[in-house]
């Protein structure tokens, strides 16, 4: 195993293993850049993982207690547990449900195409799509995403049965099993799908692409990457000329580390990478690191997600297979003629007994929510994943209670922009019409839970006074210091984001190899 | 209630427990005494009412709110606040009366936050229940058995056939 000594200010230090941090590491050390990789959770593998829900929850997920305010549903009903990320090595890669899909144009130019929307802080990203495209066609290549370099499918499962027909019935023509970083055929030695419905629970088959079975051992192998599991990261440290000097993380004993470093990549997750920024606060920057804006915390975007489940006369058996292999595309485009800026996609949607009965509808009981879930071998689910508008006051802040680690817990604070509210009410009645015409005999609306797509709270925008990070995610005030998590997007788009911060992280390690081969880090 | 295909726990997983088919079963319990958990059988078949299924899943998920009592304080104090105006609340205990009784009683505390707790937890714990999954054609764990790949994740045959590729 590599050690690198916690005096050695030559590494590079990544926080978090996830798709952004993970990808990093391992994009850094084959580049023969030395990596000290933190991550707060345990190194869990395969062997670990279970086919169970509740159980996969519990070992998987980040429980630490947050607190969440505002107008958003999720407050009322998760107000503990207002996002839904993992810890462990391989981040939320752990429960990712695979689906791959790019931003488009429009959506990296959102304030130039959306106009000027009340309330909002939209930005056009600092980057293009051309830019990107690139990267993209790396991402899709290193993940073996399907329907790309000649890769098949992933094949329909009886819960797109339905979609398929009720998008069909409706002349969604684009409607087809997606794309997604899961094995139809085994690629990059790892084995096909077995359809067994627990990709979300660490993936016990390997068939979907991970930090945690990919990116990881292929960067330990490099011998150029040193991963310490639960070491949790507390605050980042600066030199007399600003520049991130070190991190400080506390290990499995409670000990209190200084990892010194050349350059730090922060991939925390928005929630536990903005705490960190607004927790390393010093003389310089009394606000916290990189925050002489403001801006870290603020501009969160969640999407616009909801699921629609659907009673059916006959069984579906919908937790067979992989959970979200449906989509359409129909509403993804920007079209003001639907009175709402910005688009959303349909995706199938399944899950087990126990959790659909826990997020149909939190607080419902009787018999009527019994009936309903007492018919759940005939139930289908669809998904809708849409943008949501940034804006300022939706943010993370920190309160006045801290954790077991010294760090103030964080609140999330979110309220819905009048065009997400138009939106999700469009998508219901998309989702609602789409099972109808498969032949539902009732659908139930579904509020949207804990968070998964966790993005924009310190963004990336080619003027410092608009958001922390440049087009390179390189905070404008910190010249060695980069974010690689979903924070670092400059607006949400509509697509589950995964795809999007691989990309990125890949192009971004090829900028940090080009800044140390110049001197410049 | 239809015939659905065995359902299985991860075999890495404890066997959800069995208790006894009697009365006898409250006398394992810790933190509630017989009528205490009679209360809460009640209240759980109330919230979550399936005249098809026995006694065995409910008496489970108290078994489960049981260990949560035990573990936790707060919530036990919730837990006992329930089943006090649960049962104050007409003349006769709450497991003596009617459904529509019943009912009109929980409508009344829907806003508490003891109610708020019993529920969710009722639910998480009622349908993460091995034989409440078997009755409702959940099967669970698969990769015991290959996943679904053979055993019908695309056997679906009341829709037309989705086209080779789509």
């Amino acid at each position: 195993m590599t050690q690198f000594s916690l005096d050695d200010d030559t590494v590079t230090v990544v926080v978090g293993s996830g798709a952004g941090g993970g990808t990093i590491a391992h994009e850094l050390a084959r580049r023969d850049i030395s990596v000290v990789l933190l991550e707060a959770g345990r190194h869990m593998t395969a062997d670990d993982f279970v086919n169970d829900e509740m159980a996969a929850y519990d070992m998987l997920s980040w429980l630490d207690k947050r607190d969440a305010s505002g107008s958003w549903r999720v407050a009322k009903d998760h107000p503990d547990v207002p996002v839904w990320h993992c810890k462990g090595v391989g981040g939320t890669t752990l429960h990712w449900s695979g689906c791959c899909y790019r931003l488009t144009e429009d959506e990296m130019r959102a304030r130039s195409v959306f106009g000027d929307i009340p309330g909002t802080t939209l930005i056009d990203w600092p980057i293009t799509l051309e830019e990107l495209e690139p990267w993209y066609d790396k991402a899709e290549k290193k993940m073996g995403v399907t329907r790309t370099n000649g890769l098949p499918p992933l094949p329909p499962n009886n819960n797109f049965k339905v979609m398929y027909a009720g998008a069909k019935a409706l002349g969604y023509d684009s409607v087809s099993t997606g794309r997604h970083a899961i094995n139809a055929v085994p690629y990059d030695g790892r084995p096909a799908s077995q359809q067994d419905g627990f990709t979300i629970c660490g993936d016990k088959v390997g068939a979907r692409w991970s930090t945690q079975n990919v990116e990881i051992p292929k960067a330990l192998a490099t011998g150029k990457l040193d991963l310490r599991p639960e070491s949790r990261a507390v605050y980042v440290e600066h030199d007399e000329t600003g520049r991130a000097s070190a991190v400080l993380y506390v290990d499995s004993e409670g000990v209190t580390h200084r990892q010194k470093a050349r350059t730090v990549v922060l991939a925390g997750n928005c929630v536990e990478t903005s705490r960190l920024l607004l927790h390393s606060t010093s003389a310089r920057f009394p606000n916290g690191l990189a925050n002489g804006w403001g801006h870290v915390g603020r501009h969160y975007l969640r999407h616009v997600v909801q699921t629609v489940w659907s009673v059916f006369d006959k069984p579906v058996y919908m937790h067979r297979g992989e959970i979200m292999a449906g989509y359409l595309d129909e509403f993804a485009t920007h079209d003001p003629s639907r009175g709402f800026a910005g688009g959303y996609y349909v995706e199938l949607n399944s899950m087990g007994l126990p959790s659909m009965a826990g997020l149909l509808e939190p607080g419902w009981w009787g018999r009527d929510f019994a009936q309903v879930v007492e018919q759940y071998a005939n139930i289908a689910g669809l998904f809708m994943s849409g943008e949501d508008m940034p804006q300022a006051d939706n943010r993370i802040t920190l309160t006045d209670r801290s954790d077991a680690f010294g760090v103030p817990v964080a609140n999330i604070h979110y309220s819905n922009h009048p065009n997400d509210v138009l939106m999700r009410n469009h998508g219901y009645k998309t989702m609602r019409a789409i099972h109808a015409a498969a032949g539902a005999k009732r659908s139930i609306e579904t509020p949207p839970y804990p968070a998964t797509h966790n993005l924009g709270s310190n963004r990336m925008a080619a003027r410092a006074e608009d958001g922390v990070l440049d087009g390179n995610g390189r905070a404008h005030e910190v010249d060695n210091l980069f974010i690689a998590d979903g924070s670092n997007f400059a607006t949400g788009g509509a697509v589950n984001p995964t795809l999007t911060i691989v990309a990125l992280a890949m192009r971004q390690a090829a900028f940090i190899e080009g800044q140390m081969a110049a001197g410049a880090l | 209630m239809p015939h659905h295909p065995t359902a299985y726990r991860d075999p890495k997983l404890p066997s959800d427990r069995v208790l006894p088919g009697d009365e006898s079963w409250t006398e394992m319990l810790k933190a509630f005494d017989a009528p205490a958990a009679n209360a809460l059988i009640a209240f759980a078949r109330t919230i979550c009412p399936h005249d098809g299924l026995g006694d065995g899943p409910y008496r489970r998920t108290v078994a489960k709110l049981d260990d949560v009592a035990q573990a936790n304080p707060e919530k036990a104090a919730l837990l006992a606040e329930l089943v006090q105006r649960i049962d104050g609340a007409m003349p006769l205990p709450f497991v003596e009366l009617s459904e529509a009784f019943r009912v009109e009683i929980l409508k009344d505390i829907e806003g508490s936050a003891a109610f708020s707790m019993a529920q969710r937890t009722v639910v998480l714990f009622l349908y993460d229940d091995l034989e409440v999954w078997q009755a409702f054609g959940y099967e669970g764990a698969s990769v015991q058995h290959g996943g679904f790949v053979n055993r019908g994740f695309n056997d679906l045959d009341w829709l037309p056939e989705p086209p080779e590729g789509v």
